[in-house]
């Protein structure tokens, strides 16, 4: 077959500055806790890049932050906000609160308003009055503070499964009974664990291995789930808030 | 015009003769009466078809000869009548259970078979240019639903379920044996053997694996079915209709 | 945006022990205008098999037609029940034959198939617009909340659920799901088929 494209005008060339990488991540604010997980699956299109790249990051003792879309600009925005809270630390002797990082991260992701950041931010973590807490923004800036929050590409299978388990929707409470408004940490991590299953199975794009950061509250033990399988402490001090992160395998194919 | 052989009404077959005759059909009966005797006998347990296959002259090679066919797996067909009429009719009933099969997954039970059948003879009865089909079939078939099933289809279209019937030559002596022969509860092995004496009574000729064509229902067991749910090892259902080889019947006679 | 989005709704199924749900919105929209919240999208097909259409609102009516027009032909025809497994390849077939023009519906069934032992076996299928069969052990889901069906029925369906922890599992599913979509809503219909009957309920889900 000749190459008739030449007939149909100019080739033309555009570089296209951003990919999409796949994964999923999800944050769950507890009352005096906050999980935030995600897969480590990296792929580009139908071909897996990686089977190990963390998008869920220890940003403080109290703060941890995962990205998801564009890999690339996720690793240099995360790269960007370490380097701030830095300097924060050098001006101020103290790690930036939760609330702070969140109006941070706005400002930084507004800065590139005409040429973005290509990344859903997650920010979990604990506020200064020892709650937990979960920031979610888009690639602009907008945020919010939930208790719950999934996003990337699993996001449309695993929200509203968040919304039937962690908010209750649909469901009604018996009689003179009321839905908790926070649950115990096993049954945050028992939820987690579940949903990145379920995205697994239904997700090209989601699986290989599973992070989850676990942030506690000052002077809060782990209450019966220090003894799980893949549990390792991430924080710089035993008296202050406590960083853990769990990991999981999950299917590889 | 009444003459003996029909007169003005025995060709134009769109024309009842004025006693409600359509003598075309008579005549294809006709001709379906000087054909082989064959036969159907419904068991308990299964049926057996059989015919005799006659050759006109020894140097024919009646190996080519087949006068049970196989429909699907689930139904088998013998005749008595005119031959290149029976491949044809065997033609669009094997078509017409393939076309089945492509719509529902499955391949037809006995009475749609049957119905297609008779409707495709029906047509040849009220159709402008075409003479009646010069055969009667016995079709012989199982499915879930009704179980094992003997039908026996006639030139005009018409179709009935039998217990055990004849047709051809001998019919009126071999239905007049196998009333006599005939039980509700016979197994497939005695009602292959009373076929054969049924057919043995007005035999021509000597009675043997090259002159005999049987063809037999097994009924399926329920763990048959199951597997044939899913395929079995070959991915088919275990065929139901088969015709015995020439060493079975040879076998059966020797009995 | 694509014509099977068009009009709106989602239909899904699932098999528990001794007996299947399948449940819709009800839902019809033109766009993003919602146009009635009274559409029911499962049909009966047979006192044991009901089969589900999102889709194309004006395919999901002629299709039914379609079907019951042949399922009443096979029953006069054949004078014998309807099996799930039979009626999934007059489906199939059905949609081939529009291979190059096709409705524009996503069908999905949910039914009990007799055995060869008597008994009745829990039977559910889904096909593509183009017939494509998909028999599943566990749900089988179709429409514009497709994808949240999918997270949500993994995560909460599990095998041999009896009828009323059936028809919770599915319910939940369906309303969460729903109002994740903002084709999909408005209510919902539920049908769970036993053996020895079908149960049918209307659900108040959010109503916007």
């Amino acid at each position: 077959m000749p190459d008739m494209s030449v007939l149909a005008g100019p080739q033309q060339h555009q570089f296209n500055p951003y990919a999409e990488n796949g994964g999923t991540i999800l944050a769950i604010a507890g009352a005096d806790f906050t999980v935030v997980a995600g897969d480590t699956r990296q792929s580009e299109g139908y071909s897996i890049q990686t089977r190990y790249a963390p998008k869920v990051f220890r940003l403080t003792d109290r703060a941890v932050l995962a990205v998801n879309g564009f890999a690339a600009d996720g690793n240099m925005f995360v790269k960007k906000v370490k380097q701030r809270l830095e300097w924060y630390r050098h001006a101020h002797a103290k790690d930036m609160p939760l609330r702070a990082i969140a109006r941070l991260i706005q400002t930084m992701l507004y800065a590139q308003r005409f040429f973005p950041y290509y990344v859903y931010n997650i920010l979990g973590g604990i506020e200064e009055d020892g709650s937990g807490a979960v920031y979610s923004f888009d690639p602009v800036g907008s945020y919010e503070r939930e208790a719950c929050r999934a996003a990337g590409a699993a996001q449309s299978l695993v929200q509203p499964f968040l919304d039937n388990q962690i908010y209750f929707k649909n469901q009604t409470a018996a009689p003179g009974q009321s839905h908790p408004t926070h649950l115990p940490l096993s049954d945050v991590l028992s939820i987690v664990i579940d949903s990145f299953t379920s995205a697994t199975e239904r997700h090209i794009e989601v699986g290989d291995g599973l992070e989850i950061y676990i942030v506690l509250a000052k002077g809060r033990s782990l209450q019966g789930v220090e003894g799980l399988r893949g549990l390792r402490e991430m924080s710089s001090r035993e008296d202050g808030e406590r960083v853990f992160v769990l990991q999981r395998e999950l299917k590889k194919d | 015009m009444a003459t003996a052989d029909g007169g003005a009404y025995s060709y134009s077959l769109t024309v009842f003769s004025p006693s409600g005759k359509l003598v075309q059909i008579e005549h294809a009966l006709a001709a379906v009466s000087q054909g082989t005797t064959s036969l159907g006998i419904k068991a308990s347990n299964g049926i057996v078809i059989a015919t005799e296959k006659k050759s006109s002259s020894i140097l024919i090679d009646d190996s080519m000869i087949e006068k049970v066919a196989v429909i699907c797996p689930n139904i088998g067909i013998v005749y008595s009548g005119m031959g290149p009429d029976f491949r044809i009719l065997i033609a669009k009933a094997r078509k017409s259970a393939q076309a089945y099969w492509k719509i529902y997954g499955e391949y037809p039970p006995t009475l749609v078979l049957t119905q297609e059948i008779a409707t495709v003879m029906q047509q040849a009865t009220q159709s402008g240019g075409v003479r009646p089909y010069g055969v009667s079939l016995l079709v012989a078939g199982y499915d879930v639903h009704r179980g094992p099933t003997l039908y026996q289809v006639d030139p005009s279209g018409s179709y009935w379920a039998w217990k055990a019937s004849a047709i051809g030559k001998n019919m009126i002596n071999a239905k007049t044996f196998l009333e006599k022969r005939y039980n509700d509860d016979i197994s497939l092995e005695d009602a292959i053997h009373t076929a054969l004496l049924t057919l043995k009574e007005g035999f021509e000729g000597q009675m043997t694996e090259k002159t005999l064509e049987i063809g037999i229902i097994t009924v399926p067991s329920t763990e048959e079915l199951e597997a044939g749910k899913i395929g079995g090892e070959t991915g088919r259902p275990k065929p139901t209709f088969r015709k015995l080889t020439e060493e079975e019947v040879r076998d059966y006679l020797a009995l | 945006m694509s014509i099977m989005d068009h009009n709106g709704g989602s239909v899904i199924a699932m098999a528990g022990k001794d007996c299947v749900a399948i449940a819709s919105d009800l839902r019809l929209g033109a766009g993003a205008q919602t146009i009635a919240m009274n559409f029911e999208k499962v049909f009966p097909v047979t006192d044991r098999l009901y089969m589900g259409l999102p889709g194309l609102a004006t395919d999901v009516i002629t299709l039914r037609e379609k079907f019951r027009y042949l399922t009443n032909m096979f029953h006069i025809k054949e004078s014998r029940p309807l099996q799930p497994s039979t009626f999934a390849h007059l489906l199939s077939s059905t949609l081939y034959e529009r291979r190059f023009g096709p409705y524009f519906c996503e069908p999905v069934l949910a039914g009990l198939e007799l055995t060869p032992s008597g008994t009745y076996q829990p039977y559910i299928a889904g096909t593509d617009l183009i017939g494509c069969l998909n028999f599943a052990k566990d749900f089988i889901v179709a429409g514009t909340a497709s994808d949240k069906l999918f997270g949500v029925a993994e995560g909460l369906w599990e095998p041999d659920l009896g009828p009323e922890d059936l028809f919770e599992t599915i319910s939940q599913t369906l309303l969460n799901s729903v109002d994740r979509d903002a084709y999909s809503g408005w209510g919902a219909i539920v049908h769970v088929i036993t053996a020895d009957k079908v149960v049918t309920r209307t659900l108040k889900g959010r109503m916007d």
